[in-house]
This record gives C-alpha cells, structure tokens and sequence, in this order.
C-alpha cells in the first residue's frame, strides 16, 4: 500500500510537470543584461518601458539582470564565449558589436527596420549599430561627447576665464593648484578615464587622421601626435592637475566627483552622462556646474569644434539565441519610443531619438545637444574604435603615463608594436 | 551476475553510489580542465572565433614576459608576508583565547567577524580607508600630526602591492586563530600539569608544551596559506585590479585579465597552467621537506 501511494505521488508530480509546460507554452520569458544597476539613472526609465511592455503583453516576462559597467563587459564575453548569451543584451556599438557579430551572436534587425522605426534614429547614433550595412544593434541612451566641466563658482572665486587654448589651461592648472585645489578630478584606476585626456590631446595635435591613418596603417601609433599628446599628459601631471593616487582612484565608487562637490577639485573631463550624475548626486549644486570644449592646442591641427565621445551610447542587441526574437524586437521599440525619450530628458540623458530638440528645455543639456551638432568631427572612444587587442594596450600605457612609469615614447612605440602584431606585419 | 539485491548489499558499490556526485563535480570542475587548459595554452584563441595553433609559441612568450615573472614574485612575496604575518598572530590570538580570560567568547566572535564578510565587501571597505583624501588611514595621520607619512595607498606602486596584501591578512588571521584553538584545545591537559610540576612558567610551557604539540598544524596551515597565496585573486583584483601600472599584479589576476579583458584564452591558459605547476612543485617541496623534518 505504501508503495502504491509513494508511486501514485510521483505520478501526480509528472502530471503536474506536464500540465505546467503546457499552460506556459504562450507564455514567453526573455532575459535582458545591461548595464542599468540600481545607482544608474537610466534605470528607472528602463523599468517604466519593460512594465509598459509587459502591461501591452501579459505573456511576456522580462527578466532583467544589471551588472555594474566594468564587470559588464567581462560577463558578456565570456557568456558570449561559452554560449550563454541572454536574449536581450546590451553593447556600446561598433566593435563592441562587431566581435559578437562575426562570430553570429547577434540577431540581424534588418528585417525589422520599417522607414517608421529608422526614422526615429539619429543617423549617426545608428552607423555605430551597424556592421556591414546591416543594423544589429539600436542606440538608446545618451548622445555622449566627453567635456571639460567646471565648478563656475570657483572660477569665479579665483577670476579665471574658460580657457581657450591649452597655454590657457595650463593658466588654470597653476592658478588652482597654487591656491590648495586639485584643478582635475579623475579616478584612474579605470583607465578609460585618463584615456579621454589623451584622445582629445592625439585629436587637437594630429587632427582626426592621425588615428585614422594609423589605423589604416599609412600612419603609425607612433607618430608625433601620440608622443607629444603623452608628452603634454605627463607636462599635466607634473604640475599636479590630477588628484594624488590617481590611478588608485575608482571611477565606479565615484571617488573622482567627491574631490568636485567637495571643493576640492574644480575641473572633470568626462561624458556628457556626469551632468545626469550631478543631478543625482549633488542636485543642490546643479547651477554651479558647467562645461566647456576641451581646449585647442596651438599650431595643432584639430578643430576645438570636434568631440570625443559617442552620438549613441548603448545600443540594445537581440541574441541569435533568443527563444521569441519577433517579441524581443517589439521590445526593443518600446525602448526605443517617444516616452522612452521624453523620459531619458528628464533624467539628464540625450537620447538619440530624432525631434529631440525642441523637448529639451534645461540649458546644460541644449548647449550638450548643440555642441554635438556643432562638432566637426566626433571621434568615437579608442577602446571601442580600437580592435580589443590594441585597445587595451592604449588603456595600459596611458595609464602607465598618468603614473609616470612610462616615456611618451615608451608608451607610443607599445602601440606601435601592438598594431604591427594585430594586423600581422 | 550479481543480483539487484546482492548489489545494494555490497558495501563499495553503495560507497561508490555517494561518491558518484561528488567524482562527477571534481572531475567537471576541478579535474578536467588541467588537461583543457593545457591544451588551450598552444592556440591563440579568443574564446569566440576560430583557434589558431601556436605550438609552444605561448610558452616561449610567458618565459620572457617580465609582468609574468614580477607577478610571480609578488605572489611569493604574498607568500612571505602571509606566514610571518598570520601565522603568528593567529596563534597568539589563540593562545590568549584558549586562556580562561573575561569574555573571552565575545572576543572570539569579534575576531571572527572578518572571516565572515566577503573577499569584495572586505575590499570596499578598505578601498574608502585607503582613499587619499577622504579616507580614514589618512585622516588620521593628518589627525595626529603625522601628514609625511600620508600616502596615496593604492595609487602608488611603490606600496600599492602591500596596502591591497593589508586587508588579506586582516581577513584571514581569524581562519588559522580558530584551527589552533581547535588544536590547542586538544593538547592534553596532563602535559601542562606535568610542565608546571616541573616549574616551567607561562612562556617556557608555551615553547616547550604548547608550540610542539601544535607542530603539525602549524604545517598544515603553511600549506593552506602557501597554496592560498600563490592562486589569491579576489581582494587584490577588487582593490587595484593588480594596478598601477601591473605593480600589484598576481598570477591570478594577471591570467584573469589577459583571458577576460583582453579575450586571450590562449595565453590566459598558458598562466593558468604555469600557475599550476608553480602551486604544485612548491606545495610537494614544502611538504617532502616538513616531513622529513618531523622524522629527524
């Protein structure tokens, strides 16, 4: 009897197996990884466009998984590298995406591309989210130059003008480091924020070609452009423009905009995406921040108009993988629509929607969408420009030139070797 | 053939049964991959595309890499500081508390305590001390009027490898403090009669009761610190990232950047496999070499 009723209960447990994969056959689950944590201020609106999504589709569930932006990056590769890759994801565009591309991770939108849904698009923002011609990835927040801002009281304070040029800069260096502040918060234990400083130095000495040809490979990594933009780093340094321990300092605990709501550093170069966090973080100090382009260098060749940056910042992907794909894309419109946007603006965030203009009414964010509109030239960031393997190379030796522990030279001529050895020379 | 009843009374086959799972973990997880590892150390491989063989061209990078080898060093001299640091302090801490003193339970919880958190929490936590201008070390250097002695921690690689060792040693003092209470309590009670019969005082029954009795676990928390230390990622990675500049680097971490930043399997595995090797050949020397010991 004991047997009967023990055989009658596993019986019972299969049924129920049964019966609850057939009831949840319409039923469609979708996992979503970005980078959106809970102190990201992107969240909120995500979260609004997955609750409209699934109030639209009571069968659908969206599970979403945020990791913090550094340990993102590693969790998508090697989840993408050993076939784990979740049904939504999100990149940085270009070759951030093209790796997934290549190896046929990432599902082609192309089909999905009504004129309606293209036309929501900035056309730059939506060239980083193709590869081949063919759109994998769609921009959804932040049209991102990275700019010089500043604390205006205490320019004031000390009577310094915006500079101009970099002999002007160097001005303000002196003026704040002579009078006890740090002129430049930067946490540099990230790498990708001292990267900025050199990027905007290569493009106003060299221009834009010089990283161009040398990724062409008519020019070189190390051409005098990259030594002397080094060479003014290092200059930078020694006058004591970052803070001590800088590259000990860690951009994700926001160690960087401590030094700036604390009146200890007066100057931070960095995405447009730092005003959405003084909104958040400091928003009583809201009217003491500005920024300005980052200076031009005398009998350099860049226009003080161009941007370092990205006209989209993350773009959403659909995995190869994914069980539903028709109902992954519809997802990706609602991340994309016009509440989304309206939302992505009241946070601080300039989304790369079209007939986004005229909804912006903070003056900071107008004067960021019209500099990127200005600009000449954007230059997108080198760890996304740059194949990974040289990339990384440009995140260590800068680094190491923010430390000291490396010549201009040294450092150039690592880059050099890098790029000789990726494209097999 | 055996019959089904005759099997479930053979008792290595119900011991085979239990160990079952646990065989199938150690082989998936721990087994497998040495010989996997090795032979992703001959390609170059970015854990996506397609494999290119190298032969021992990994190999011969590795032998010439100086990060490689300045990573070992900071691995041994982990090693170093790990014994002379833990070791002693983790067995004072245990004979004070083995002793019958007030509150002596609130004080081996309390010792405790940093066992408990995580490698990361632990980091974060030391990450804001060590902070140069907000942080507590040194706050309180400029506090007590010692300001040439404030530092910028981990941003200068000079000292960078030993402020992110602090919090390791601060984290794992407690593990070995509670094995040798462990074995102090063992230590029969006649002995320190007898000692004391003798005349022997607190310092000569500590050296001549105590520490002997306590030999082989002194070695075998050696062996679980020397191993500890050579493979030790976790708090060194969330501190510095083996930064600036590869000063504070450890072969772990070094290994994990190469495979999962740089998304080079190929030469990752090559370190994995080295870093093997280097833990294997240490461990089996220092343990061929304390027994040999114990014998004499």
């Amino acid at each position: 009897m004991k047997k009967f009723s023990i055989l009658s209960l596993a019986l019972l447990m299969v049924i129920s197996l049964f019966s609850v994969t057939v009831m949840a056959q319409d039923e469609v689950n979708l996992t979503l990884w970005d980078i959106r944590t809970a102190s990201d201020q992107v969240t909120p609106a995500l979260e609004n466009a997955i609750e409209r999504f699934e109030a639209d589709n009571p069968n659908v569930n969206i599970e979403h998984v945020p990791t913090q932006n550094d340990n993102y990056k590693t969790k998508l590769r090697t989840a993408m590298s050993a076939d784990n890759a979740p049904d939504l994801f999100m990149t940085w565009g270009s070759a951030s995406l093209e790796r997934y591309v290549d190896a046929d991770k990432v599902y082609s939108l192309e089909s999905h591309m009504t004129e309606d849904w293209e036309s929501n698009f900035m056309p730059a923002a939506m060239d980083l989210g193709r590869v081949d011609g063919e759109m994998y990835g769609v921009p959804v927040t932040n049209v991102s130059p990275a700019l010089v801002w500043y604390r205006t009281d205490l320019f004031e304070e000390y009577g310094l003008e915006v500079p101009e040029t970099y002999e002007d800069l160097k001005n303000v260096v002196k003026t704040f480091t002579d009078n006890g502040i740090t002129p430049f918060a930067l946490a540099n234990k990230n790498k990708w924020t001292g990267s900025m400083y050199f990027m905007y130095l290569a493009d106003r000495i060299g221009g834009p070609e010089a990283l161009q040809q040398a990724i062409s490979r008519e020019g070189s990594f190390n051409d005098e452009a990259f030594i002397e933009a080094g060479r003014r780093i290092q200059e930078l340094v020694e006058m004591g423009a970052f803070p001590d321990g800088v590259n000990g300092l860690d951009e994700d605990a926001g160690q960087s905009r401590t030094l700036l709501y604390t009146d200890r550093a007066a100057m931070y170069l960095m995405g447009s995406w730092a005003y959405s966090s003084f909104k958040n973080e400091a928003p009583d100090m809201l009217d003491q921040f500005s920024f300005f382009n980052f200076p031009e260098v005398e009998s350099g060749k860049g226009d003080p108009s161009n941007l370092v940056g990205t006209p989209g910042d993350n773009y959403y992907s659909v995995s190869t993988k994914a069980g539903n794909k028709e109902v992954a894309v519809e997802f990706l419109k609602y991340l994309t629509d016009a509440k989304m946007g309206e939302e992505l603006i009241n946070i601080g965030n300039i989304p790369p929607f079209t007939g986004i203009s005229e909804k912006i009414d903070d003056p900071i964010m107008e004067k960021i969408y019209n500099s990127s509109q200005e600009a000449n030239h954007i230059q997108l960031w080198y760890d996304q420009t740059l194949p990974l393997e040289i990339a990384q190379v440009h995140l260590n030796t800068t680094q190491a030139l923010f430390g000291m522990e490396m010549t201009p030279e040294e450092a150039a001529n690592q880059m050099e070797e890098a790029a000789q050895e990726y494209y097999g020379e | 053939m055996m019959n089904k009843k005759e099997l479930m009374n053979n008792k290595y086959f119900i011991a085979a049964l239990f160990l079952l799972p646990a065989v199938i973990f150690s082989l998936v997880y721990l087994i497998i991959p040495i010989p996997l590892s090795t032979y992703y150390s001959f390609f170059k491989w970015d854990g996506i595309g397609a494999m290119e063989f190298l032969g021992l061209e990994n190999w011969s990078k590795l032998l010439s890499d100086p990060i490689f080898w300045s990573s070992m060093a900071n691995n041994f001299k982990l090693v170093l500081i790990s014994l002379v640091v833990q070791i002693p302090i983790a067995l004072f801490l245990a004979v004070l508390l083995t002793r019958k003193i007030k509150g002596a339970n609130f004080f081996k919880t309390i010792f405790f305590v940093p066992m408990l958190l995580s490698s990361i929490a632990v980091a974060f936590l030391w990450r804001y001390m060590y902070d140069p201008t907000f942080g507590l070390i040194n706050g309180f250097l400029n506090l007590v009027g010692l300001e040439q002695l404030t530092r910028s921690w981990l941003g200068d690689s000079n000292i960078a490898f030993y402020s992110a060792s602090a919090p390791i040693q601060w984290r794992f003092i407690p593990l070995y403090m509670i094995i040798f209470m462990a074995a102090i309590s063992n230590i029969p009670k006649q002995l320190y009669e007898a000692a004391e019969i003798d005349g022997a005082n607190n310092w000569q029954s500590f050296f001549y009761v105590t520490l002997p009795m306590l030999r082989s676990t002194v070695v075998n928390a050696s062996v679980l610190i020397i191993v500890g230390s050579l493979k030790y990622f976790a708090m060194i990675f969330a501190l510095t990232g083996g930064g600036p500049n590869h000063a504070s680097e450890l072969m772990a971490t070094y290994l994990y950047t190469k495979s999962f930043t740089e998304m080079n399997m190929g030469y990752g595995s090559t370190i994995s496999v080295a870093l093997f090797l280097v833990a294997l050949i240490v461990s089996v020397v220092f343990l061929n070499f304390s027994k040999k010991d114990v014998r004499n």
